[in-house]
């Protein structure tokens, strides 16, 4: 099964890539902020900058929070039902729901991918002058990969119904 | 069109992810105006242009970290210091402890399973009832719920556009009087025990202080910084968050620096959740403003109720429903959007209006199908859930009488706001 170990791989290296991620950016928020309170209150000064970077950053740990919570399957959902029906019915219903999750997700990333060609036709900038479409590319790469995660999370679910082990639990 | 909503709120019971659903909606919506898709994406990047939300991860984070040191702990000994004497001390301790963690820590849960860990054994230990001991800690699981600098807050005033100062100040009653009310509720059942946990003493007091000393000037600095002026909320959530992953990691050491990755992530992937929603539900919201979806339900409702008092009456039913189906950061971002406007019709003020609706979904961590406090309570103490349903249910009813209060003194939560 080489497949299987190379997408073993991946996962890997998908996890150790977000959690980095997440790392240094929430690290980067908190000087960025601290330093702006520094320069504002010790000089009377500040970047001009800063304020949009720290804004721009919320968006890309949200995205990058969403594909980890995707990863572990963390997303809130209603959760009303598996503590009531017997453990088939769940997992037949988590199958369709996660592809029902994939299919728009994806449609969101076609759309953002759209907009991001209309950023650069446009040559959109944010951060004084650094293209707008690097800043929003996050977009339909946490979107694609935010469906990704729901097919491969309704597969599991199919094959735990098919051999009778019990729903993925939430955490 | 409305075999669609029908269709997508059966998604939603089944267990769809919430966020999954509501840009569902937002799409289908915007289809059928003939609007061009893309739009979603230029509605999903404005959550990088909403002022405030840095507060958000920062003080998630923040509060994930100091429920994984031993801070917890040293705010269970210091509110034993100072509240045990009285009868019934450790009840009161157990309120208090938990509304002040659940503040800085934003109501996720996390209160039960940092402090219920402590409180439940030592509750027995000191001869309180099961049933009791376990309602209290189900409860007092999502109490502080209104006081700064509590996520939900933060969220309803980033989405509702409303001061967030001002809802800092705005929850301070409201806040205390359901501290007040469950505290005397607790005081009165265990009347027969009227136990001191202990008998006041100045030198614990002093060495719980001393314990707690790198941590006791966060509450300061934050609330001090903000009712100030002197810093933004974000800003204080900078500050916030560095400072904990100084004493913490740094100073106190009771967090190893290898473990850092792994917090920042099970924090930020609590924030991906909420953050994700909070973008879809702009699309929705922009798509429902475009349909003048909200003018038609004020129209419908004003045809309905006409007095202000029977609207709040309608109004505290739907959120208490709501707040059964629906998890509170999830109803902020959805419902607010559209109450907001039919409340301002009936004259409620923006401010009490939030107090209220966060109240009222404080209960939602309690009540079933989906409360949350009820199956962490049920996991961590390992007890049937219809037992905790039911240990919770006396707490339950308090909380509600003083959520019926709130809603009808407004002045409990307008009297720091000068006007």
């Amino acid at each position: 099964m080489a497949i299987r170990k190379v997408l073993e791989r991946l996962e890997k290296a998908g996890t150790a890539l977000e959690t980095f991620m997440l790392v240094s950016m929430l690290t980067a928020m908190m000087v960025l902020a601290v330093g702006q309170i520094v320069m504002r209150e010790g000089f009377g000064t500040g970047f001009g900058w800063a304020d949009e970077l720290v804004r721009l950053m919320v968006l890309w740990l949200a995205m990058v929070g969403s594909i980890a919570a995707s990863r572990e399957n963390r997303h809130i959902r209603i959760d009303a039902l598996s503590h009531i029906l017997p453990d088939w019915a769940v997992n037949t219903f988590r199958v369709l729901v996660d592809l029902f999750a994939a299919a728009v997700c994806a449609v969101i990333a076609v759309q953002a991918w759209r907009y991001l060609q209309v950023e650069i036709e446009y040559e959109d900038t944010v951060l004084v002058d650094t293209p707008a479409w690097i800043a929003h590319s996050i977009m339909p790469v946490a979107f694609a990969l935010i469906a990704y995660r729901f097919v491969i999370s309704s597969c599991k679910q199919a094959s735990n119904g098919l051999f009778n082990r019990e729903p993925e639990a939430e955490v | 069109m409305i075999l669609f909503s029908l269709l997508l709120a059966l998604l939603a019971i089944l267990g769809a992810p919430l966020f999954a659903v509501i840009a569902a909606s937002a799409m289908i919506g915007f289809h059928s105006q003939e609007s061009d898709l893309m739009i979603m994406a230029i509605e999903i990047q404005s959550i990088a242009s909403m002022p405030f939300l840095a507060a958000i991860p920062l003080f998630t984070f923040a509060g994930y970290l100091l429920s994984e040191s031993n801070a917890p702990k040293r705010l269970v000994r210091l509110t034993g210091a100072l509240l045990g004497w009285m009868p019934g001390g450790l009840s009161l301790v157990c309120l208090a402890a938990c509304a002040f963690f659940t503040a800085f820590t934003g109501a996720s849960g996390v209160t039960i399973i940092a402090l219920g860990a402590i409180l439940y054994p030592a509750l027995k230990q000191d001869g309180y009832g099961d049933k009791f001991n376990l309602g209290l800690v189900t409860s007092a699981g999502s109490l502080g719920l209104l006081f700064a600098p509590s996520l939900p807050l933060i969220l309803y005033g980033v989405v509702a556009e409303v001061s967030i100062e001002d809802l800092f100040l705005a929850g301070i009653l409201p806040g205390l009087l359901m501290l007040i009310m469950l505290s005397a509720y607790s005081l009165w059942i265990n009347r027969a025990i009227r136990k001191p946990l202990s008998s006041f003493s100045v030198r614990e007091v002093g060495a719980a202080l001393r314990e707690s000393l790198w941590e006791l000037p966060l509450p300061v600095v934050v609330l001090g910084g903000i009712y100030s002026g002197f810093f933004a909320v974000s800003e204080a959530a900078a500050i916030t968050a560095l400072y904990v992953v100084i004493v913490e990691v740094l100073i106190l050491r009771e967090i190893p620096l290898r473990e850092l990755p792994r917090i920042m992530r099970s924090s930020m992937v609590l924030v991906g959740g909420i953050l994700i929603i909070l973008a879809v539900s702009v699309a929705s919201t922009s798509y429902m403003i475009d349909a003048d979806i909200p003018q038609q339900l004020f129209e419908i409702v004003a045809e309905l109720v006409s007095s202000q008092t029977t609207f709040l009456i309608l109004l505290l039913i739907f959120l208490l429903i709501l707040g059964a189906i629906l998890d509170i950061f999830s109803a902020i971002v959805l419902v607010v959007p559209l109450i907001l406007p039919i409340a301002a019709g009936y004259g409620i003020n923006e401010v009490h209006l939030g107090i209220v609706f966060l109240a009222a979904m404080q209960l939602g961590y309690l009540t079933p199908p989906v409360g949350l406090n009820l199956f962490i309570a049920s996991y961590r103490f390992e007890k049937p859930i219809m037992h905790v349903y039911s240990a919770t249910f006396p707490f339950l009813i308090i909380l509600m009488l003083s959520v019926i209060l709130i809603t009808f003194l407004p002045q409990l939560s307008l009297v720091f706001l000068g006007g």
